[in-house]
């Protein structure tokens, strides 16, 4: 068996489409767009096109879309610009403690420069708290930041809830939301969702990295963070590679054709990924919640008595990759945050595997992946002192 | 940052893997808590003092369960006193090293055979057990990793100062970079480590 990738929301393989359709801009088309001149005004035209492509993607207007050098950089772009531009409105924001690190570390920026902030939490499957956003809301609050799909546990956030209790409130609070594992994997439509301001990646939809984009609802007022010659956009400054744009673009128009049926098949193999461990592997827990609350690509799976890094490495060996949320696989030598503030234990942190698929994962992938996995949870309980004395 | 083939080697098919019937001592260190705990089983020949058999159970990463293995190896049919002379940095080399951050699991490992032996010879009566001094705390303090630099927090002389006063509070300073991740990491350890001794009341731990 070939090399079985199921970490594909850390970053994915890019569609042979998406390398053809970068290829031009390497090769023959490697200007920056300009006005007048027939190089530069080519480039312009195909930019306009790749913008409504992002823009129909998520039903906004070409004017609200800002390419970006990346998911990161459009988080940093939009947070700060906004903050920036209406602290005079006022300096309290909120988000939950099991946000992305993105969101995270700009509160945590914010709150060291005079920002006050509210983390609220969230429930054993990761929702976060309404009933604490409802008490948490100030007169001075400014805006609220969520992360429409954990990068976790997968749970899908309910942002028109969220929407609904910051209208109610009376108070203008903008929401930002870090789309990044959402789009693509369910339809988002930014007005019906109520969004303001929203960060996408190329690169978790089978699109080439270093290109992102930000959505900013007209009206909404940001300053420049990110000073320098205006290239191609006046908040990501200087140069965004156009190689990369493009192959987004086709990224986007591969993974939003028949969206729903690339979603039910996605959907599928999680479930015989799930039920094959299930029937297969007793003392499991499933992490986040079952059924359409939870992203289509993501499962994660605690394994009782063992530790999740060599688990991880003993499917390394056997050609499969995925991803841990164990203390001794990160730098830190921590368990993963969001598992340890959504009730887990540590050995239930330490010994949780997440399985991301794409829409490249096979039947045959995921039968292998069972048939490896439950060879690979019973040799190391057999070698561990936690699940002998438990026996 | 990847683990040797020898690492590798060791952690798919471990070597004296599983319990034992009838061991001459146990010992288990580490904690569930940090995702890594050893167990070791030796049989041990009174008379000679020779480590006949000794096998493991590990509860961990790939690189606990590879230095566990490799330990048991280094130390089966050495005496006790040969064994105690394995240091962790001899499993280490042994594996053809370890990635800076995994150097614990290697301290983890031999610590627990250390503990095994000084068990069987405080059992045996040939050790009376040692009262507990400074110099107690200071050896035990180097059984923590600094996890950037794969080095004891001893030898990195991040141990400012160590008191340890007649009521059994014991008081560390510690030199730590500041905006370190593992700051606060490093700190807990420290109590972690002191607080399975009965003789200590209170840790009170500052971070320079």
């Amino acid at each position: 068996m070939e090399r079985v990738y199921l970490d594909n929301c850390i970053t994915s393989k890019p569609d042979p489409e998406v390398i053809a359709a970068m290829m031009p801009y390497f090769t023959e088309k490697y200007y920056f767009p300009a006005n007048f001149v027939s190089t530069g005004s080519s480039i312009q035209a195909d930019l306009d096109d790749f913008k409504h492509i992002i823009a129909d993607s998520m039903g906004a207007k070409v004017s609200e879309i800002h390419f970006t050098s990346g998911g990161t950089s459009a988080n940093n772009i939009g947070i700060k610009g906004y903050l920036m531009a209406n602290s005079n409105k006022g300096t309290h924001i909120i988000c939950s403690v099991i946000d992305y690190p993105d969101i995270l570390t700009n509160a945590a920026f914010f709150e060291n420069s005079g920002f006050d902030v509210t983390y609220l939490n969230a429930d054993y499957d990761g929702f976060v708290d309404l009933d604490e956003l409802k008490a948490a809301i100030r007169p001075d609050t400014i805006m609220m930041m969520t992360t429409f799909a954990n990068h976790v546990m997968g749970t899908i956030q309910p942002i028109k809830e969220m929407r609904k209790i910051l209208d109610d409130s009376g108070h203008n609070i903008a929401l930002f939301v870090d789309a990044a594992h959402a789009y693509g994997r369910i339809d988002i439509d930014v007005n019906e969702y109520g969004i303001d301001l929203m960060s996408v990646s190329a690169h978790k939809i089978h699109g080439p990295q270093g290109v992102g984009a930000l959505y900013v609802k007209n009206g909404i007022q940001l300053v420049a963070t990110k000073h320098g010659i205006n290239r191609l956009d006046s908040l990501d400054t200087g140069g965004i590679s156009i190689a990369a744009i493009a192959g987004f673009a086709k990224a986007v128009q591969l993974q939003f054709s028949d969206l729903q049926v690339h979603i039910a098949k996605i959907v599928a193999l999680r479930e015989r990924l799930y039920e094959g461990i299930k029937k297969n592997i007793p003392h499991i827990l499933l992490n986040g919640p079952d059924g359409n609350k939870r992203i289509a690509h993501n499962l994660n799976v605690s394994f009782d008595y063992i530790e999740g890094e060599a688990i991880l490495m003993m499917l390394d060996v056997n050609n499969i990759t995925v991803a841990t949320g164990s203390a001794c696989a990160s730098q830190g030598l921590k368990p993963n945050y969001i598992l340890m503030a959504t009730g887990r234990n540590f050995v239930q942190s330490h010994g949780s595997i997440k399985f991301t698929l794409s829409r490249f994962t096979t039947e045959e992938e995921i039968d292998y992946v069972i048939e490896k996995l439950t060879v690979i949870v019973k040799e190391l309980r057999s070698r561990s002192p936690l699940f002998n004395k438990n026996k | 940052m990847q683990y040797s083939q020898k690492v590798l080697d060791h952690f798919m098919k471990p070597h004296n893997i599983g319990t034992m019937e009838n061991p001459s001592v146990t010992a288990t260190e580490g904690s569930p808590a940090c995702g890594d705990q050893v167990t070791f089983y030796l049989k041990i020949n009174d008379d000679s003092h020779v480590i006949e058999d000794i096998s493991f159970q590990s509860y961990g990463c790939a690189s606990n369960i590879a230095t566990a293995s490799i330990v048991t190896d280094l130390v089966k049919g050495k005496t006790i006193e040969e064994a105690k002379d394995i240091s962790w940095k001899d499993a280490t080399n042994e594996l053809d090293g370890l990635p800076p951050v995994k150097m614990h699991c290697s301290v983890l490992a031999v610590d627990t055979l250390r503990l095994a032996i000084k068990k069987y010879e405080l059992e045996k009566g040939l050790k009376e057990p040692e009262p507990f001094s400074k110099e107690a705390i200071i050896e035990e303090l180097r059984s923590i990793i600094y996890p950037q630099a794969g080095e004891d927090i001893v030898t990195l002389k991040m141990v400012k100062y160590v008191r340890l006063d007649d009521d059994g509070t014991v008081v560390i300073d510690l030199d730590i970079p500041r905006f370190d991740q593992n700051r606060e990491s490093v700190v807990e350890e420290v109590k972690e480590h002191l607080e399975k001794y009965p003789e200590v009341k209170d840790i009170q731990v500052t971070l320079a």
